[in-house]
C-alpha cells in the first residue's frame, strides 16, 4: 500500500544550524505513528514542514502521492490534513460553541458567505452539537474559552483538529501539561478514533506513546535515529541512552 | 459581549426606539442641532466601518481617512469636474473608486501583516496605514486641477436624488438617516455571517484559522476593502454635508477621529463607535463655542483618558448597564 | 556638478538630522516594542525649549543640553505614567501617543504662539568652508559631524557594551532576558529616555535648517516612520541607512524635480514594503 504521507530527504536549516537533515519516512493509512525524541530534536520543526508553516530547505513532502511541499497551510487542510498545537491554540474570546462552529466551517464553501447568519445555520449548529457532544463539551457550549480549565481547553484543542474530518491527524503533544487522569482520557480518545483516521503524533508521555502507537520513530539532532514497534523501541538501547536518559536527567532546554 | 445570544428585547427594542426618536427629532429641535445629529450619524458610520476591521478582524488600520476622503473626493470630483449630478450614480461611482484604491493599497499593506512562519508585525502595518492616508492627502494637494490643491473643493451642491423634489439640509438629515440604517443593516449581517465569524477567528488566532483551512490573507484583504467601502459611504455623505473638502479629510487628523471613535466606543461592541460619535460631535461643538483654541488639546485628552481610564469603551458600559436594567425588570 | 556636491552636503546634513530624530523612535519600538507616535511632537517641544534658551541666554550648547534634558524628563514621565502599563499592546500605545501629540502640539502653540520661529545659525558656525570654487556652509558640516558622533556612540553601545547585549537579548526573548536576572526594565527605560533626549539634540541642531512651527510634529513623525520602515528596525545602522536614503532623495528631489519631490519618500516607502518588508537592514520579519 502506498503511504498516505511521505517525506523524502527533508532538511531544514536555520542559518548554519541544521534542524532537520535528510528525514525520510512514510505513514500508512490507518496507522498510528509516534514521533519521539528529546527537546530540540526537530519534532516540531518536522511538524511545521508537514503542515506547511515552514518550507523545507531541501526535500519533498507527499500526501496521497501529491507533492505538497509548497502547498499552503490551509490548502493542506482542505486535502485532509489537520493538526493540533502543543501550545493550546484556540479562540479565547469566543464561546466553546463558536470555536466549534468556526472550526467546522473551515473546510466548507460557506465559510465565505458574507450575509447568512452563522448562528441561524441549522446544519452547522447540528454539526457543532455533534462535535462537542463527542468530546463532552456540549454542556459548556456558552462558556468563554479563556475561562475554561486547562484540561478542557486541551480537549477542545483536539476537537477543533477533528472538525475538518481529516484523513491524517497531526497531534503535537496532545497530553502536554495534563494530569495523569486527563492524559489517560486523551489516550482513550485517540484509541477510539476510527481506522479511517491516520494519526501522527509527537509525544513525551510514554504511556500515551506505548498505549496508542503502532510504530515509533526516534528523532535526535534532526535525524531519524531508529524506528520500530513499541516493543522494539522499548528494548532499544539507543533509545534508552538518548531519550530516556535525557528525560530523567531533568528538564531540557527551552523549546523554540 | 458579542458571543451572547442577542434577544429581540436586548438589541431590537433599543435600536427601534432610538431610530424612531432620531426620525421625529427634527420636529422638536432647532436646525443647527439636527445638523449636528447629521454629523453624528456620518461620523458614526465612519467609526463603525473602521470597527469591521479593527474590532472584528483585529486589524488596527490607522489610515482609515484614506477611504473616507477617497469617497468624499471622488464624489466631489464627479459632481464638480465630471458633472454627475445624480446622487445615487455618484455614490455608486465613488464607492467603486474607493474600493479600487483600497484594493491597490491593500496589496503592500497585507504584505507586511501576515502570520507566516515568522511573527506578525502589526507595527509595520500600522505605520504603513498611517502613511497611506498621508500619501493620498499629498496627492490631493498635488493634483490641483482635479482636486483643487491645498484649498480643496468647495461648492458641492445639495444632492439630486432624481425623485423630483428639491433637497434641503432638513431633508438631507433623512437621507443620511436612511443611508446609515441601510449600512448598519448590511454591516450587521456581515459581522454575524459565516464570513464575519471567520474574521473574529482571525482576530483571536490567525495561525489556528489557517490550520483550520481558512485563507486568512484573503479574509483580511477583503475585509479591508469592505471597511473601506463603508468608510467611503460616510465620505460621500460628508462631501454633501459640508459642501467643502480639504486634503486633511484624507490625512491623519481625520483617521485619528475614526479610531478615537472606535476606541472610545469600544472594539467589542457593534454600535460602540456610533455612541462615541454622539459624544465626540457634542464635545467638538461645545469646544467650538467656548474653547476653540484648545480644541486639539481636548481632542488629544479624549484619546489619553479613554486609554488610561476607559479601555473597554463606552459601548461596553452602556451594554452592561442595559443588560442589568432589563434583567432587573425581568426579575 | 559643483551644485550637485553642495546639494549632496545639504542632503547629508538633512539625513543626519533625520537620523537623530528617527534613532530615538526606532530604538524605542525596534528594541522595546513601544510605539511612541508623540516622538515628533516631543521633538518640536524640545526645539522650542532650546530656542527659548538661545533667546534668553544665547548659549547654543546650553540650549542643546537643556532641550535634551527637558525631553528626558518628559520622556521619563511618559514612560512611567502611561506606556509602561501598555506593554505589548501596540494599538493602544499608538492611540495614546497620537492623543498626546495633539496635546503637546497645542501646549506648544499655547506657550509660544502660532508664528513660525526663526532660528539663527549660531555665530561660531556661520560662514562657509571654501574648497576650490565650492563653498560649504560650516553649520551643515558641523551637523554631519555631530550625527556621525552619535551614530558611532550608538553603534558602540549596540555592539560592544553590556547594555547592547542586554538589549539584543531582550529583542530576541524578553521573558528569558528578564529571568536571567538582568535589570531589563532599567536598561529599557534608559534607552527610551536616551531616544527622546536625542530628539531634543536634533531639534536644536535642525532648527536653522528645518524651520520651526508648532504643527511640524506631524510631518516629522511621518518622516521618522518612513525612515524606520525603509531602514528596518532594531539596528542603528538600519536607521542611518534609511535616513541617508530619504534625506538624499528628498533633497535632490527638491533641487531638481520640486513638483514631485514630496512623493519620492512615499514611493520608496511603498517599494520597500512590497519588496523587502523587513527594511534594508532590519531583522527578518517573515
Amino acid at each position: 500500500m502506498a503511504p498516505l504521507l511521505e517525506t523524502r530527504d527533508v532538511s531544514v536549516h536555520f542559518g548554519g544550524l541544521a534542524a532537520l537533515s535528510d528525514v525520510s519516512f512514510g505513514i500508512e493509512p490507518g496507522e498510528r505513528l509516534a514521533l519521539i525524541g528529546p527537546n530540540g530534536a526537530g519534532k516540531t520543526t518536522l511538524f511545521n514542514v508537514l503542515t506547511g508553516q515552514l518550507r523545507p530547505s531541501a526535500g519533498e513532502v507527499f500526501f496521497r502521492d501529491r507533492d505538497i511541499t509548497h502547498a499552503s497551510v490551509f490548502a493542506r487542510t482542505h486535502m485532509g490534513l489537520a493538526r493540533s498545537f502543543q501550545i493550546t491554540s484556540l479562540f479565547p474570546q469566543q464561546t466553546v460553541k463558536v470555536n466549534a462552529l468556526i472550526a467546522l466551517q473551515g473546510t466548507k464553501r460557506r465559510r465565505y458567505h458574507p450575509f447568512r447568519y452563522l448562528m441561524k445555520d441549522k446544519e452547522m449548529q447540528a454539526a457543532a452539537q455533534e462535535l462537542l457532544e463527542a468530546h463532552g463539551l456540549w454542556d459548556l457550549r456558552e462558556a468563554t474559552v479563556s475561562a475554561l480549565a486547562y484540561g478542557l481547553q486541551r480537549k477542545l484543542e483536539i476537537a477543533l483538529s477533528l472538525a475538518s474530518d481529516p484523513e491524517l491527524l497531526l497531534l503535537d503533544e496532545p497530553s502536554c501539561g495534563l494530569t495523569t487522569t486527563e492524559s489517560a482520557e486523551i489516550t482513550t480518545l485517540i484509541k477510539r478514533l476510527g481506522s479511517k483516521i491516520t494519526v501522527l503524533m509527537i509525544a513525551h508521555d510514554m504511556d500515551l506513546v506505548f498505549g496508542v502507537a503502532d510504530r515509533v520513530i526516534l528523532l535526535h539532532y534532526g535525524k531519524i535515529m531508529c524506528e520500530g514497534t513499541c516493543e522494539e523501541i522499548r528494548a532499544n538501547q539507543l533509545v534508552r541512552d538518548i531519550y530516556m536518559g535525557s528525560r530523567h536527567a531533568g528538564p531540557g532546554l527551552g523549546k523554540r | 459581549m458579542r458571543r451572547e445570544r442577542r434577544s429581540l428585547v436586548e438589541v431590537g427594542l433599543p435600536v427601534l426606539v432610538i431610530a424612531v426618536l432620531v426620525l421625529v427629532l427634527p420636529l422638536f429641535i432647532p436646525a443647527f442641532v439636527s445638523s449636528l445629529v447629521t454629523k453624528m450619524m456620518i461620523y458614526g458610520l465612519f467609526g463603525m466601518s473602521l470597527n469591521i476591521i479593527w474590532g472584528y478582524a483585529g486589524i488596527p488600520s490607522f489610515g482609515h481617512a484614506a477611504f473616507f476622503g477617497a469617497g468624499a473626493y471622488a464624489a466631489g470630483i464627479l459632481i464638480l469636474r465630471v458633472g454627475v449630478s445624480n446622487f445615487w450614480l455618484n455614490m455608486l461611482l465613488a464607492l467603486v473608486a474607493t474600493a479600487i484604491i483600497a484594493a491597490i493599497l491593500g496589496v503592500p499593506a497585507f504584505r507586511v501583516f501576515g502570520v507566516g512562519a515568522g511573527a506578525a508585525n502589526p507595527i509595520y502595518f500600522l505605520l504603513a496605514t498611517i502613511a497611506f492616508g498621508e500619501l493620498l492627502s499629498r496627492l490631493a494637494i498635488a493634483l490641483r486641477p482635479v482636486t483643487g490643491g491645498s484649498t480643496g473643493l468647495s461648492g458641492i451642491p445639495e444632492p439630486d436624488l432624481g425623485l423630483g423634489f428639491e433637497m434641503t439640509s432638513g431633508r438631507y438629515y433623512y437621507l443620511v438617516f436612511v443611508m446609515l440604517a441601510v449600512c448598519i443593516y448590511i454591516m450587521y449581517r456581515i459581522v454575524n455571517s459565516h464570513y464575519g465569524y471567520a474574521l473574529r477567528g482571525i482576530h483571536d488566532n490567525e495561525r489556528r484559522m489557517q490550520a483550520l483551512g481558512y485563507n486568512t490573507w484573503l479574509y483580511k484583504y477583503t475585509s479591508w476593502i469592505v471597511a473601506a467601502v463603508f468608510g467611503g459611504v460616510a465620505g460621500v455623505l460628508f462631501a454633501y454635508y459640508g459642501g467643502t473638502l480639504v486634503p486633511n479629510n484624507l490625512a491623519m487628523v481625520t483617521s485619528d477621529i475614526a479610531f478615537l471613535l472606535v476606541i472610545m466606543g469600544s472594539t467589542t461592541t457593534f454600535f460602540g463607535p456610533l455612541v462615541a460619535s454622539v459624544v465626540y460631535v457634542g464635545v467638538e461643538y461645545l469646544a467650538s463655542l467656548y474653547l476653540p483654541d484648545r480644541w486639539p488639546l481636548i481632542f488629544g485628552f479624549m484619546f489619553v483618558l479613554t486609554i488610561m481610564f476607559m479601555p473597554d469603551g463606552l459601548g461596553v458600559w452602556i451594554l452592561r448597564g442595559w443588560r442589568r436594567l432589563i434583567r432587573g425588570a425581568a426579575a | 556638478m559643483n551644485q550637485a556636491l553642495v546639494t549632496g552636503l545639504n542632503g547629508l546634513s538633512y539625513a543626519f538630522i533625520l537620523f537623530l530624530l528617527a534613532a530615538g523612535f526606532s530604538l524605542t519600538f525596534g528594541v522595546m516594542g513601544v510605539l511612541n507616535l508623540s516622538h515628533g511632537a516631543l521633538f518640536v517641544f524640545g526645539t522650542y525649549v532650546g530656542l527659548q534658551v538661545i533667546d534668553s541666554l544665547s548659549y547654543f550648547w546650553l540650549a542643546i543640553i537643556l532641550s535634551a534634558a527637558a525631553l528626558a524628563v518628559v520622556g521619563f514621565l511618559l514612560y512611567y505614567v502611561c506606556l509602561k502599563r501598555l506593554y505589548n499592546r501596540v494599538p493602544e500605545q499608538a492611540v495614546l501617543t497620537i492623543g498626546l501629540s495633539y496635546v503637546i502640539a497645542n501646549v506648544v502653540l499655547w506657550i509660544w504662539g502660532p508664528r513660525a520661529q526663526i532660528a539663527q545659525t549660531p555665530e561660531i558656525f556661520a560662514g562657509a568652508l571654501k574648497i576650490g570654487a565650492l563653498s560649504f556652509p560650516i553649520y551643515r558640516v558641523f551637523i554631519c559631524g555631530v550625527g556621525l558622533l552619535v551614530l558611532g556612540l550608538l553603534w558602540w553601545i549596540q555592539d560592544r557594551t553590556r547594555w547592547g547585549a542586554i538589549i539584543r537579548a531582550g529583542m530576541d526573548n524578553k521573558e528569558m532576558t528578564v529571568s536571567l536576572g538582568v535589570n531589563y526594565g532599567l536598561v529599557s527605560t534608559l534607552v527610551f529616555i536616551l531616544g527622546i533626549a536625542l530628539a531634543g539634540v536634533a531639534g536644536v541642531l535642525g532648527a536653522p535648517i528645518l524651520g520651526v512651527y508648532p504643527s511640524m510634529g506631524d510631518n516629522l513623525i511621518l518622516l521618522s516612520l518612513i525612515v524606520v520602515v525603509v531602514g528596518g528596525t532594531g539596528y542603528i545602522q538600519g536607521t542611518m541607512l534609511g535616513a541617508l536614503v530619504i534625506g538624499l532623495v528628498d533633497t535632490f528631489g527638491k533641487a531638481y524635480i520640486p513638483d514631485a519631490a514630496m512623493f519620492f519618500a512615499y514611493i520608496i516607502f511603498l517599494a520597500i514594503l512590497l519588496v523587502r518588508p523587513s527594511g534594508l537592514v532590519g531583522r527578518k520579519v517573515f
